[in-house]
């Protein structure tokens, strides 16, 4: 276990620094910064004043080190244009992040699971056909049409619900939903495949033959297994939408970090594409590798696969 | 007989003493933001996000964008307001340019303070304008040669030679943050970072809190030496337009910017909104390098066959609604020595005569056609326009960033045959307008323009002390260029914005009164309906 421990780390760690270098040299390929930092037309000593400032002026390589130093110790720059620590920005919105996250993760749970159980039970018929349909809606609808539908409905016709912004659980509602129902969409398929392969099994198949009640079969022993996948899954979706709720954040002016990634891509604000992009990505390595353990812990045989 | 010349002096020291006058009840109301009629809430729903620089008017970038928000947490000396394109008095209750334009001399009203309760002195308009680091710093801290305080309430700004565009640049709130005062020991305490995380000014709000990037709270500020009507402003960051219109229509925001094309249709419709299209930016057509004679466009009868190709009125009708104003200078009528000039004709007959005489009657091939982001629409339509005469040519789409970068680059940036279609508001003189877009190495065009005659004279208008030849000079320059089809004017768009139903407004211009911006300045004189 502790092999198995040390080997999948080292891999993480080679993953960020892979993902480190990626996004600094990612950023300085779209151009230079200063344009947005100095009036339009400044100077050629104005422009070499704020490079010097912000450090710009510095071998690449140079500069690269400097960002996985302050990385290493928790520090991720300061914002160009926030002028402001990175960290402190990400932190500020992570809350706002992680009350939609959430929000939308619970509709995905409750419209997802329940319909993919139904569809894989009821597979071949109406339900399935009903779920499946579902699902390829909440594939196939665009983020920000659905969006602009509910404010339109539930705000404007309506007038139930705010427009925008954040203030309390109204505010939360339609932008959980508008996150959620493609997350719910790709939880309902996975689910009801994922069910599938369980109720062909062998194990399900004797239990129907000891003669237990259908519903038993369905959660005590098939359900339990096909959720493995489906935690994994929701445990990245998670992730993603905290980091790259974008569209959604836009569209409801929600103060999350997806948004604050958009205006930094935008204004080309390295210090805070560089700080929200590694903090993510650490996120995404740390949970994996949380699972790796735990899949680990539960099943011993991964530990073997090299 | 004795003449009396009407001078420029007498006219500014008129002027000021007539807003003096009409401002002395007012000032006498000084703290009336603590009167009970300060009172109740609006919000402003913003269109992009909300730069921490625009808190802090010594960062100020040039552009249309920051005034909006110094107008409400700071105050000038003079500034645009109304009518008034440059020369209101706000924290000067009085301002004299010199008859020889080598000094101005201010004098700040009595008993004005910042918001942290310290008063707004000499020491804090001269630390403001020295350390003033924004656009044109660099113009008006080369040409200035001193600063003297003269008492408690005088400043005196000498200058290295006759200096006539300094009230412009100093109080037109869209171009330049010099005049616009901040507490220079508070700023010195917590340096640049700290000051736009917490600004302190000296306008009729003060910061109560801010959301980086998303959100602003402020509050009336009882200390203002005029009445404020409301009590609470906020602003939010929403970037999407129809999020804005449907806050405004449910009364989430009170006043929303820029509702797009595509949305005013249902907008015009909707009783609960007041539309207040201000007309604002030019937009107009450049053919970078094309004084190189291997450019198609160097042919003077193939950049006038461009414009009659153009379909103006269709232009505006699709993009705005009919908001916008066809009229025929790439310059807006707003800034001092504008050249008024008719609509130009759309005549697509004559302009495919023009291209035959020009040895092109099949037309010609241009590598790209680049509108300023991100209204590519307007380029869609220009080439549609110019495919009729068989110049054809494809669009290119720029993060505005790039754009930026590249206008900046000059004509090495642009190879090819190129068309920009490019747009501006720029405020106060027609000369910024030359300055920034049209000069030979601007900051904006850098070499993409370069025609020496104009810029002759152009030299000669900077120089001249005579009002008379410069404006002369100044209406030459502008009508080389249109003549010579330099740049071919397009329209004014509409910068179209809403009003909501809680605010008091018989027309939109009660929301919208400065002319020379698309926002809703001055914010202290908005008010409730009761």
């Amino acid at each position: 276990m502790g092999r198995f421990i040390l080997r999948r780390t080292i891999y993480s760690l080679i993953t960020l620094f892979i993902l480190s270098l990626t996004i600094f040299t990612v950023v300085r390929l779209t151009g230079d910064p200063v344009t947005f930092l100095a009036e339009p037309g400044a100077r050629a000593e104005d422009l070499q004043r704020i490079r010097a400032e912000w450090g710009l002026d510095r071998p690449l390589p140079v500069q690269y080190l400097s960002f996985v130093k302050n990385v290493v110790i928790g520090r991720l720059g300061n914002s160009f244009n926030y002028e402001m620590p990175v960290s402190t920005l990400y932190f500020q919105r992570l809350p706002n992040s992680l009350e939609l996250a959430l929000a939308a993760t619970m509709i995905s749970f409750f419209i997802g699971i329940p319909a993919g159980i139904v569809s894989a039970v009821k597979v071949n018929t109406p339900w399935d056909s009903l779920g499946k349909a579902v699902a390829l809606l909440g594939l196939a609808i665009p983020g920000f049409w659905l969006g602009l539908v509910l404010i339109l409905v539930f705000s404007v016709w309506l007038g139930w619900l705010p427009t925008s912004g954040q203030g309390g659980w109204r505010h939360l509602i339609m932008p959980a939903v508008a996150l959620g129902w493609y997350f719910a969409a790709s939880l309902l398929r996975l689910t009801r495949s994922s069910m599938l392969e369980v109720l062909r099994s062998e194990y399900v198949k004797l239990a129907r033959l000891k003669g237990l009640p259908g519903y038993v079969v369905i959660a005590v022993h098939a359900f339990k297994n096909a959720l493995i996948p489906v935690l994994t899954l929701a445990g990245v979706n998670l992730v993603v939408m905290i980091n790259a709720a974008v569209i959604i954040e836009v569209i409801f002016a929600w103060p999350g970090i997806g948004r604050l990634l958009y205006e930094g891509i935008f204004q080309r604000d390295f210090p805070l594409v560089q700080g929200i992009v590694m903090e993510a990505g650490i996120m995404i390595v740390l949970i994996n590798l949380l699972i790796d353990f735990l899949y680990a812990w539960i099943d011993p045989r991964v530990r073997l696969i090299k | 007989m004795a003449t009396k010349t009407l001078t420029r002096r007498a006219v500014l020291r008129t002027a000021a003493l007539a807003t003096t006058a009409i401002a002395t009840p007012f000032v006498s109301r000084a703290r009336a933001a603590g009167d009970p009629a300060t009172a109740g809430k609006i919000t402003v729903a913003w269109h992009t996000n909300i730069a921490a620089r625009w808190l802090d008017p010594s960062q100020h970038d040039g552009s249309a964008t920051p005034d909006n928000f110094i107008n409400a947490l700071h105050d000038g000396l003079i500034k645009n307001y109304k009518k008034e394109l440059y020369n209101h008095l706000a924290l000067a209750d009085e301002f004299d340019l010199a008859e020889d334009a080598k000094s101005a001399t201010f004098r700040l009203r009595q008993n004005i303070y910042f918001h942290d309760g310290s008063p707004v002195t000499p020491d804090d308009v001269k630390w403001s304008y020295e350390n003033y680091k924004g656009a044109w710093a660099d113009v008006l801290h080369r040409r200035t040669d001193r600063i003297d305080i003269q008492d408690k309430r005088t400043i005196r700004f000498e200058f290295k030679e006759p200096f006539l565009d300094f009230p412009r640049l100093m109080g037109t709130s869209n171009v330049c943050g010099a005049a616009w005062v901040v507490p220079a020991k508070y700023y010195q305490q917590v340096g640049k970072a700290g000051f736009v995380q917490k600004p302190i000014g000296a306008g009729p709000y003060r910061l109560v809190s801010q959301e980086p990037g998303t959100r602003l709270d402020f509050e009336a500020f009882d200390g203002y030496y005029k009445p404020v009507h409301i009590k609470n402003l906020t602003m939010l960051s929403v970037p999407e337009a129809a999020t804005r219109v449907a806050m405004l229509d449910r009364g989430d925001a009170d006043l929303i910017y820029f509702i797009t094309g595509d949305l005013l249709p249902g907008v015009m419709k909707d009783p609960k909104i007041m539309l207040a299209p201000v007309v604002s930016g030019n937009w107009w057509v450049e053919f970078p390098g094309f004084e190189n004679p291997k450019s198609p466009f160097h042919d003077k009868r193939v950049r006038e066959a461009v414009s009659l190709a153009i379909d103006r009125d269709a232009m505006n009708q699709a993009e705005c609604a009919g908001l916008g104003v066809v009229d025929g200078n790439w310059i807006n009528d707003d800034v001092e020595y504008y050249l008024p000039w008719p609509k130009w004709p759309h005549d697509v007959a004559k302009a495919k005569q023009l291209m035959a005489e020009a040895g092109y009657p099949n037309g010609f091939t241009y590598d790209w056609l680049t509108p300023a982001p991100p209204y590519y629409s307007r380029g869609e339509r220009i080439i549609a326009d110019l495919q009729q005469i068989g110049i054809r040519g494809r669009l290119q789409q720029l993060e505005r960033g790039v754009y930026n970068a590249r206008r900046q680059a000059g004509l090495k940036a642009w190879p090819g045959v190129n068309i920009i279609l490019a747009g501006a508001r720029i405020g106060a003189s027609w000369a910024n307008w030359y300055e920034s877009l049209f000069r030979c190495g601007s900051r904006l065009g850098a070499d993409s323009v370069c025609v020496a005659d104009l810029d002759d004279k152009f030299a000669q208008y900077t120089k001249s002390e005579n009002a008379k030849d410069r404006n002369q000079l100044a209406h030459e320059i502008q009508r080389s260029i249109l003549e010579n089809y330099y740049f071919i004017p397009v329209f004014r768009h509409a910068f179209n914005n809403g009003i909501g139903t809680r605010i008091k407004a018989k027309t939109w211009q009660d929301v919208f009164p400065t002319v020379t911006t698309g926002y809703a300045y001055p914010w202290e004189e908005i008010e409730l309906k009761t």
